[in-house]
């Protein structure tokens, strides 16, 4: 009977430890990898969502209404920031990086100044089931489904949609686009709003597992970056997916065996190698791959 | 979706970068202004508590009001405000240079110790333990330990705090601690909860010697003639706590630590006493302060199946341990020397992320004495949106509190002099209960309890030790009076650990 909690325990390991990463890299999924702006507000943004989910619970609104409510709120706020600044700075990695710099550190600071050091903190919804001698939280599980769920809805919107179409279009040749008669403008708004609604969505998924405090997004920062990188842009939605799995499937056993300080190295590791072998990620390699094969 | 590096039109982008004079002069302007900025927030970031007096005796104040150690660093200041606020109104607590000890006599008590919880500000006997029919000898007990000191400020002089924001930050602590130092002169320096930040301070203290006070529990070791530790040390908490978990649960520990100089040390205490109790730790792991995602660590202890796990768990991302290891399912009893007094998970978390929780402390908010009751209302008087008074803040009150009684016991405040005052034996009368100032270690000596927090996040308290000596250090042989030092020693230095490792009885 062990043994079938002891096969669950490490699947329960990988899964868990391959969906944070995924909840992490998500909204930065949509604005590094299809927009290439170097959003260092992300870890703000989950922030803010996490902040929005914390208080609406605690004033009585319904767990899945807060983080639905999160979404919005943070993608209004998203399009609000694009429209003002990060327009400015298309085509400007740099100094995009910079100015999302700046809007990370008010965004933090706001918050500390608005609602204090911490808040307290929603509990975990759910409970626990035992298999054998190993327990697991009901709460991860949903998130695993949850956040793939989200890989779908989004893949679903970029090859089903319209929206998808045309985002799609401006994505790869905007001034084609814009000569089809595609309002380029509003997609690039609608798509940075996208992305930072999905950020909100996870910090707001995330938010009963952590403390609330103006500096949690930080957290978040690194291992989302490491993710969509490590995917790469030539496919950036499998390249996600598949980023996280790899670097899941080194950071479990490892992390089992020795700890979890030594997991983490062994994901910074393997983001290293893979960086190494494949500068554009492993999407990238992957479309050659398979243009090789097809004969493309 | 292959991604247009240029994704706006090329006109938009940038093309180059020219230098002109213009750009050069605008940069190194614009470079140097960014230079100073951060100076001129610390520069205005300080707060002065009372308004400058003539020649007001200046405490230099410390503490991290921001970042992950902020949970902390506020309830030390709103500590040290009350302080200095009540010394300056003429209030003291009850003490002197009497030597240790209490008066007691016999009473009745209850078999079972009462359960308080926390309604808003007051601490409501939720279970009173039953009939009283036990016998033993008991404490008299003061109603209130503040007392009117005869005069406003210490030795007619107001006393100034000057309190900047450490901000988590290990290198801003020694800037600001140069800064209050040199440039403020402050005649006492009350700084510091990790013990990284002591350390990175400690230097600095010892060139200027500097009189200093850490008030935080710590691993135990500093044997610095310039500072007072008043704060609890691991053989008064970890031995009594792990003995009362060995003797309640069983005898195999798993310990979960934070990964700098205290989660280590302290765990390597636990590592070699819990064999002296008839203990075990069968495993240790130690986790960096950054990380807030439990779920392998969960893993790892479920696998080793200890009895009780002992968690020394630093920082707001470290917390999170305990309602993901509640969602988990992981139902094991827990101890502490850190989490929960000090960081108030109980009432920061939902039930009953800290159920069975297991602290071996010398002060919680919870404690049911009339003292303690009368403290908390004169704190939540002045600071009525508190959430808790935890046991740093407590030991900051009083820490304070007992320097204006040894300035007025030396009649200066010159440096020098109060240090040899605060070494004449001194018993303050705390919230906690007595306290006694060893002079040779310049470590207090603390009356500890074990609390206990059940499924509803409500405290018991079902021990206690009356008066538990800081007596490590004197096995060391440090005398500070005789032989002044300025180290800390680690465990690895004292031969007994590895002794009475090999000695322990043998159990399974």
């Amino acid at each position: 009977m062990d043994a079938i909690g002891f096969a669950a325990n490490i699947v329960y390991q990988f899964l868990t430890n391959a969906s944070f990463l995924l909840l992490a890299a998500i909204g930065l999924v949509v604005i590094l990898g299809m927009m290439n702006i170097i959003n260092l507000a992300h870890g703000e943004l989950m922030m803010m969502g996490a902040y929005t989910a914390t208080i609406s619970t605690h004033h009585g609104i319904p767990f899945p209404l807060a983080v639905l409510l999160a979404f919005f709120l943070v993608g209004i706020f998203g399009a609000v920031l694009e429209r003002l600044i990060i327009r400015r700075f298309y085509g400007r990695e740099l100094g995009a990086l910079v100015v999302t710099w700046g809007i990370s550190l008010i965004m933090g600071q706001g918050t500390l100044l608005l609602f204090g050091p911490f808040m307290p903190s929603i509990g975990i919804p759910g409970g626990s089931f035992a298999l054998g001698s190993h327990s697991f939280a009901t709460y991860w599980i949903a998130l695993i489904c949850i956040s793939g769920l989200l890989i779908g809805a989004l893949w679903w919107t970029y090859h089903n949609t319209r929206f998808g179409l045309m985002s799609r279009a401006t994505m790869q040749k905007s001034a084609m686009a814009e000569a089809l008669g595609v309002n380029t403008d509003r997609i690039y708004m609608l798509t940075f709003a996208l992305g930072a609604g999905l950020a909100g969505i996870s910090g707001a998924l995330l938010a009963p597992t952590a403390s609330i405090s103006p500096l949690m997004g930080q957290q978040f920062v690194a291992p989302a970056f490491i993710t969509v990188v490590v995917g790469g842009g030539a496919n950036v939605l499998a390249g996600a997916v598949g980023s996280s799995l790899l670097l899941s499937l080194v950071k479990t056993p490892v992390g089992l065996i020795l700890g979890a300080f030594l997991g983490t190295v062994a994901l910074l590791l393997t983001a290293l190698i893979v960086i190494r072998l494949m500068p554009n990620g492993i999407s990238a390699y992957l479309q050659r791959f398979t243009e090789r094969r097809v004969g493309a | 979706m292959a991604a247009d590096t240029s994704i706006a039109p090329a006109d938009q982008a940038d093309a180059g970068y020219s230098i002109e004079r213009r750009t050069v002069l605008q940069g190194i302007g614009a470079t140097i202004a960014a230079a100073t900025l951060p100076a001129a927030s610390i520069m205005t970031r300080s707060d002065r508590v009372e308004a400058a007096a003539s020649d007001p005796v200046k405490l230099g104040f410390i503490e991290d009001f921001s970042g992950n150690l902020s949970v902390y660093g506020l309830q030390k200041l709103h500590a040290a405000q009350l302080a200095v606020k009540e010394i300056n109104d003429g209030k003291t607590l009850k003490g002197g240079p009497v030597g240790a000890g209490g008066m007691g006599a016999e009473g009745s008590f209850a078999g079972k110790p009462p359960i308080i919880g926390i309604t808003g500000t007051t601490l409501p006997v939720v279970n009173d333990g039953g009939s009283k029919d036990r016998k033993d000898v008991v404490f008299a007990e003061d109603e209130d330990v503040l007392v009117d000191s005869g005069e406003k400020g210490i030795l007619g002089r107001e006393v100034q705090m000057i309190s900047p924001d450490g901000q988590s930050n290990n290198a801003l602590w020694q800037q600001l601690a140069r800064r209050l130092i040199q440039q403020d002169k402050v005649d006492v320096l009350v700084a510091g909860f990790a013990s990284a930040e002591r350390e990175a301070i400690r230097p600095i203290v010892d060139q200027a010697k500097q009189l200093y006070f850490y008030t935080n529990q710590y691993e135990g070791g500093v044997a610095d003639a310039n500072t007072f530790c008043t704060g609890p040390v691991c053989e008064q908490q970890v031995i009594p706590g792990v003995s009362y978990m060995v003797e309640k649960f069983g005898p195999r520990g798993y310990t979960i630590a934070a990964d700098y100089n205290f989660g280590q040390l302290t765990a390597a205490w636990t590592k070699a006493f819990a064999p002296l109790v008839g203990g075990q730790i069968i495993g240790e792991e130690f986790i960096p302060l950054s990380v807030s995602e439990f779920s392998t660590v969960i893993s790892r202890i479920q696998q080793a199946k200890p009895d009780w796990v002992m968690t020394l768990l630093v920082g707001q991302n470290q917390h999170n341990y305990y309602p993901q290891a509640a969602a988990a399912g992981l139902r094991l009893p827990m101890v502490s020397t850190v989490n929960m007094a000090q960081g108030y998970e109980h009432r920061r978390f939902k039930p009953p992320s800290l159920a069975g929780m297991h602290n071996a402390i010398q002060y919680q908010m919870e404690v049911p004495t009339n003292r303690n009751r009368a403290f908390v209302s004169r704190w939540m008087k002045m600071f009525p949106n508190d959430q808790y008074i935890g046991e740093m803040a407590q030991n900051t009150y009083f820490t304070i509190h007992l320097y204006a009684k040894a300035v007025r016991l030396a009649g200066t405040t010159d440096q020098q002099r109060v240090k040899k005052a605060l070494e004449a034996g001194w018993t303050i009368e705390a919230p906690e209960g007595a306290v006694f100032l060893e002079p040779g270690t310049h470590h207090c000596a603390h009356y500890i309890r074990l609390a206990v927090c059940d499924e509803n996040h409500n405290v018991s308290f079902p021990r206690s030790w009356p008066s538990i000596e800081p007596w490590w250090l004197q096995r060391l042989g440090v005398n500070l009076i005789k032989h002044p030092e300025y180290k800390q020693y680690v465990p690895d230095e004292d031969p007994y650990f590895a002794m009475f490792a090999k000695n322990a009885p043998k159990k399974s």
